[in-house]
């Protein structure tokens, strides 16, 4: 009997030291609102996006904490927290979803692949699917994913005045770049 | 048996962080939850001013701002009588005090200013922070900042030996201690010293002007405050002699009520308010609007930054 469980205990031991996860914490998520992609005004960065990669069931997913977006212009980074994003009540967006084309002997060898990704953002308070295709860069041991998208404000009740309205992007594009050491 | 049962129930421990693992943002989100940030608290005040006075908030680091503050003519005279309807609340008095600056933040804890500050006047103004109201990590319950004017009259320069420029400058040393209390509410305690140069006529000698203010906001909606400040000066107010060598009571009360718009772009903050004076030195010391309503006036303070450093770059 104590043989069966240790026996049981031992796979369930060996299976959870198995799954290949990496993890992340210094992610980085670039976006401008503005139509004028070139006004740097309205550029915002987050350095501070956390994700994980479950290489084995090709899962990914990503926490950004809202804060750690700053803008050029810091009048609208309190707008962004204060009246848009009301950050104090939502602290973080979130990513879950699959990578699609995705096998983990890509990992093991320098290269870069043309993938996709499809799975549900959660922005201050309102779910969305997600699908956008998804570059992975690896070298040297480090694997990046790079993912240009755009969300648009109206599917996460994110309300945009009408006198705003006119100066932003009707799809905000952001641009992310995660990067896993896989050492 | 003992044993087995401790087994299983390490076994459950496992198979239960396993499955955890499994669903990975489930993993990231307790992650975050369970480590302590930073909070800052930001937004105390819509803008560097209260209305007159100014506040704890700074212009964002690496940004430069342009400020407007005009005061319009005092919104009732006794002497026009029907031509009141015409001077339309002092707007349309021919009468207006308007103060330009721009202030720009060289690094997060340091602003610095110059400034147009009406009656042929400028200054210079430093800003400092010093401390942040946070939570978290570190629990500091106000925000702390100093501000620091030098302010000349340049005005056409008099044919007596003691005219001298060092003679015509004052200043104005200010703490501003600021709490906000919650999401609407936030209040701020502005010790004030104005210092002379040199007193015109004596002024009984009096080089130092102390007032101890408070200022105030209460958020209507997301854009939309009231706010209010009071500043009361401690000494030189009463039977001080002025320039043409009369002697006369100051006010020592400086009063306005503000309305805080924010456009998204700009921050309108309109006001009506006790003193005509567009600089906090001559409202914080020599304030000749009385308790007569009539003298009061209108105006208006307009600000709009810009992203001189661009700290976020574009791949």
């Amino acid at each position: 009997m104590k043989k069966v469980l240790l026996a049981a205990l031992m796979t369930i031991v060996v299976l959870g030291l198995n799954a290949q996860t990496f993890k992340t914490r210094d992610g980085n998520i670039y976006f401008n609102p503005n139509k004028n992609q070139s006004n740097k005004e309205y550029s915002a960065l987050s350095k501070e996006a956390t994700a994980v990669l479950n290489a084995d069931k090709s899962e990914v997913a990503l926490l950004v904490p809202m804060k750690s977006f700053h803008f050029n212009n810091a009048l609208l980074e309190e707008h962004f927290n204060e009246n848009y994003l009301h950050t104090n009540k939502y602290p973080n967006g979130t990513y879950k979803g699959k990578l699609i084309g995705f096998d983990k002997s890509m990992l093991a060898k320098d290269g870069e692949y043309k993938l996709s990704s499809e799975g549900t953002v959660d922005m201050h308070g309102a779910q969305k699917p997600f699908k956008s295709p998804v570059t992975l860069k690896v070298k040297g041991g480090v694997a990046t994913f790079v993912c240009n998208f755009t969300i648009k404000a109206e599917d996460h009740n994110i309300e945009i005045p009408d006198l705003v309205k006119p100066k932003l992007s009707e799809a905000t594009p952001l641009d992310a770049t995660i990067s896993f050491k896989m050492n | 048996m003992k044993r087995i049962l401790l087994i299983s129930i390490v076994g459950l421990f496992l198979s239960g962080s396993i499955s955890a693992q499994d669903d990975l943002l489930a993993d990231l989100v307790k992650e975050d939850s369970s480590t302590v940030k930073q909070n800052i608290t930001i937004a105390t005040f819509k803008s560097t001013r209260v209305i007159n006075m100014h506040s704890v908030e700074m212009t964002g680091e690496g940004n430069l701002q342009f400020m407007i503050i005009h005061h319009f003519g005092e919104i009732w005279d006794n002497s026009e009588g029907g031509a009141n309807f015409a001077r339309l609340l002092g707007m349309n008095s021919g009468f207006a005090n308007t103060y330009m600056s721009f202030d720009y933040t060289p690094v997060r804890w340091m602003n610095l200013g110059l400034a147009w500050s009406g009656n042929t006047s400028m200054e210079g103004t430093a800003k400092f922070k010093w401390m942040r109201q946070q939570s978290g990590q570190k629990n500091y319950p106000l925000s702390i900042a100093s501000v620091h004017v030098a302010h000349l009259d340049a005005s056409e320069k008099l044919d007596t030996p003691n005219d001298l420029y060092w003679n015509r400058m004052s200043f104005l040393n200010q703490l501003l201690i600021a709490r906000k209390f919650s999401e609407a509410i936030s209040a701020q305690l502005v010790p004030s010293w104005v210092h002379y140069n040199i007193v015109p006529y004596g002024n009984q000698d009096l080089h130092d002007i102390f007032s101890v203010g408070i200022g105030g906001r209460v958020k209507l909606s997301a854009k939309q405050a009231l706010t209010f400040e009071y500043s009361r000066q401690l000494n030189g107010y009463e039977n001080v002699i002025d320039k043409s060598g009369e002697i006369v009571s100051y006010s020592p009360n400086l009063f306005s009520l503000g309305y805080d718009w924010d456009t998204g772009g700009h921050i309108f903050q309109f006001f009506l308010t006790n003193s005509a004076y567009a600089s906090n030195i001559h409202q914080l010391s020599v304030n000749t609007v009385k308790d007569n309503l009539g003298q009061w006036s209108l105006g208006f303070n307009l600000n709009r930054s810009y992203a001189i450093k661009h700290k976020v770059q574009t791949k």
